[in-house]
């Protein structure tokens, strides 16, 4: 007799907690003081406010609450659990840093939150693989697995060779970090099998800003290619400026994540003309994939004054509908809490590669929860920086501009821009002995009159 | 061979020029007024963010870079007059709120500008080919603003009015006040032109590579490292010692990495400090 009060009685305080629920909290989470945390808060108050004038999530309104990860394991920690168990956040979406990712991984099996997040290191999917029980609130949204750039990076490569250039030796520049290490596993095969060497893998601490040096030194080694595989770094925009000043004979090209900020050509000053960068995300401004990611895009810029700092708005803006979606399905299918983080993960795990859900761009997950890639779902479409705009250039089905070689790498041309230009590129010999020669006179003055 | 010692000479020289600027305006205020300014990085990065705004709302890049470097003195009149003046006896009161200062304006910054980077337009484009080494002349150009900058702070100090009272209230503030030369004065002259250099290093630098808040961290830890090198309030030991450290720095990318670069310029900073612990120039007191 007494185990059927105490039934009833959690029964009722279940079924009071669901009637008690007011508002629909989602929790975004990620670097506030970047682009790509920005971003993610932006669109998904964006998403909360269309989603609020069109009556809520089954009728309660949709509050968004902010947690700062300040790129930093320890703050992301306390951060989530805050929002998770303070704010008592719904679903929380965002993050970025593959290792802060790994850390908040953690306090999201502990908190049992469905995380519709962002990174993409394969150390995540992993995770879910290897123990679906504990891991399986995490799914990736915003990109790719990491695996799938070297795909993308070496699919590049063959896109330039076919269209113009002829690159069989790279340079690559990379973030001394988890994620490019994931990259650049999967990418040495692969262009191993394509005949192509890799002169020098550099790895470049954060906020490294001295590339004038690498790119004269991948000259020196005659690479046809400068790789950047640059997200942390966060000096994409320095690496573009001094290779469109200095004008090396080698193309640019890569995953520069800097790139895709609609902003970058101007923060170059110019010099980004002609790089060619992976688009993280699927998704570009100037290139929208669906009819919701241009309405999106324009949505954003009217609430915002300017276009989506970063790919991660998109995933963030598309995290907020998939849940409403799922929960949504979840209450429809007769479910007793919808709301239920073990709930709306079986919901969410409905959009698989056969059942793609349409968004801002073509969202389903894989079984280990990171997204599908390809050209029918999300992948790293071929982009290029021309004349102050950003044009997908590659796959076609997508593509809204053609490539351009930038006119130094040209034989002919590069012999027009000498004429236009002589005293530039005139090699002046013994300039820099007598550089050395004026700096040590300078100092020896200084010497000689603090004496 | 001879193309990779002229290349490491060439640039080991282009990074040092900013460096001596920046630790040059460090060494002087503590050399005068006895100051461990640890907002000088964020004056390093103001002048920059200043000229930006400028541009942005359509004033000239020379006015613009003129008018940022007097930003930075400006605001490091400001600082002294407001923060550092009331507690400039107290050295360790000094360092924890010019060190608070610099965290409340780096954090301002990234809220306002982020904390990806942003250029200042470069004053001249186009490279040099230097026997084979091509740099751009942006670089140049900072290098010998910066040598004639260091040059006419010399001879401001060695050879003006002003500069020889600055001179007599490093050597000794008490008698140069018996002498009646009005100390505060001095400090807030000097303050202006420790500031100014700051300033300056920033919009070169911002041109060369990218502006961001954290610059400012970097800029100060580089400011420091090479004023203790050089021996602290040594005008002529900081300089040497930007030379030191930029060429370290330009060795290291070459034949180590470039991820092994600022590990090797704080380890030579540490092996030298070991050996001399009052700095190449420094003396003790």
């Amino acid at each position: 007799m007494r185990w059927i009060v105490v039934l009833i009685i959690i029964l009722a305080s279940t079924s009071a907690n669901v009637v008690a629920k007011d508002k629909v909290v989602i929790g975004v989470i990620g670097p506030m003081s970047l682009p790509e945390g920005q971003a993610e808060k932006n669109a998904a108050m964006l998403a909360a406010e269309e989603i609020n004038k069109e009556g809520g999530i089954l009728g309660l309104p949709v509050e968004v609450v902010v947690g700062d990860t300040k790129l930093n394991p320890d703050s992301a920690t306390a951060e989530f659990r805050r929002l998770a168990t303070v704010e008592k956040a719904d679903m929380i979406t965002g993050g970025f840093s593959s290792g802060v990712m790994l850390a908040m991984m953690e306090t999201m099996a502990e908190t049992k939150t469905v995380f519709l997040s962002d990174a993409s290191s394969p150390a995540h999917p992993a995770k879910v693989a290897e123990d679906y029980e504990k891991y399986k609130y995490w799914f990736r949204i915003s990109q790719n697995n990491g695996t799938t750039f070297a795909w993308d990076l070496a699919d590049m490569i063959d896109f330039l060779n076919a269209n113009g250039l002829k690159i069989k030796k790279v340079y690559v520049i990379r973030d001394e970090h988890i994620w490019t290490d994931a990259v650049m596993k999967d990418l040495k095969p692969l262009l191993e099998k394509r005949g192509i060497e890799i002169v020098k893998d550099v790895q470049i601490p954060k906020g490294y800003t001295e590339y004038e040096q690498l790119i004269d030194e991948a000259e020196s080694l005659d690479a046809d290619l400068i790789m950047p595989i640059l997200a942390i770094a966060g000096t994409g925009d320095v690496l573009a400026k001094q290779w469109g000043t200095l004008k090396p004979k080698i193309m640019l090209a890569g995953h520069d994540l800097a790139a895709i900020d609609p902003g970058f050509f101007d923060k170059t000053d110019g010099m980004a003309n002609y790089e060619v960068f992976i688009a993280d995300g699927g998704a570009l401004v100037t290139a929208p994939p669906t009819e919701m990611c241009k309405k999106f895009i324009e949505a954003y810029k009217q609430k915002y004054g300017h276009y989506p700092e970063s790919h991660q708005a998109y995933g963030a803006y598309d995290a907020v509908y998939i849940y409403k979606k799922a929960v949504e399905e979840a209450s429809k299918a007769g479910e007793q809490n919808p709301f239920d983080p073990d709930v709306v993960v079986k919901y969410l795990e409905k959009y698989n590669p056969e059942n793609p859900i349409k968004l801002t761009r073509t969202i389903a997950f894989h079984k280990n929860h990171a997204l599908a890639w390809g050209d029918n779902y999300v992948r790293n479409w071929i982009s290029q920086w021309q004349d102050g705009k950003q044009y997908i250039i590659s796959p076609k089905t997508v593509a809204n501009g053609e490539f351009k070689i930038p006119s130094w790498l040209t034989q002919k041309e590069q012999e027009e821009e000498e004429q236009k230009t002589p005293e530039t590129t005139k090699a002046t010999p013994g300039f820099g002995v007598l550089t050395a020669i004026v700096g040590l006179l300078g100092v020896a003055l200084l010497r000689r009159k603090m004496k | 061979m001879i193309e990779l010692a002229l290349k490491i000479l060439i640039f080991g020289a282009v990074v040092s020029g900013i460096w001596a600027l920046v630790a040059s305006g460090f060494s002087l205020i503590f050399g005068v007024a006895r100051i461990l300014n640890f907002a000088h990085g964020t004056l390093f990065v103001l002048s920059a963010y200043f000229g930006i705004v400028l541009i942005k709302y359509g004033i000239n890049n020379y006015i613009a870079f003129v008018l940022g470097i007097l930003f930075a003195g400006v605001i490091g009149v400001i600082i002294f007059r407001l923060t550092i003046s009331p507690i400039k006896t107290h050295e360790v009161m000094v360092v924890i709120v010019t060190l608070a200062i610099a965290l409340l304006v780096e954090q301002f910054l990234l809220l306002i500008f982020g904390e990806h980077g942003i250029s200042f337009p470069s004053l001249i484009g186009g490279i040099q080919n230097i026997d084979g080494v091509r740099i751009t002349n942006i670089r140049i150009l900072s290098f010998f603003v910066a040598m004639a900058t260091l040059i006419l702070l010399e001879v401001f100090i060695t050879r003006t009015k002003t500069g020889k009272m600055i001179n007599a209230t490093s050597q000794d503030m008490e008698a140069a006040m018996l002498m009646g030369i009005d100390v505060d004065r001095i400090y807030l002259i000097t303050m202006f032109i420790s500031s100014i250099l700051a300033g300056l290093g920033g919009l070169l630098y911002s041109q060369i590579f990218a502006t961001t808040p954290i610059v400012s961290v970097k800029a100060l830890i580089y400011a420091f490292a090479i004023v203790i090198l050089g021996g602290l309030g040594s005008l002529r030991g900081s300089i040497i010692a930007s030379f030191i450290v930029g060429y370290v720095i330009v060795v290291t990318i070459t034949f180590l990495g470039a991820r092994w670069s600022e590990f090797v310029m704080l380890l030579t900073i540490i092996s030298i400090l070991v050996v001399k612990p009052t700095g190449l120039f420094g003396v003790e007191e």
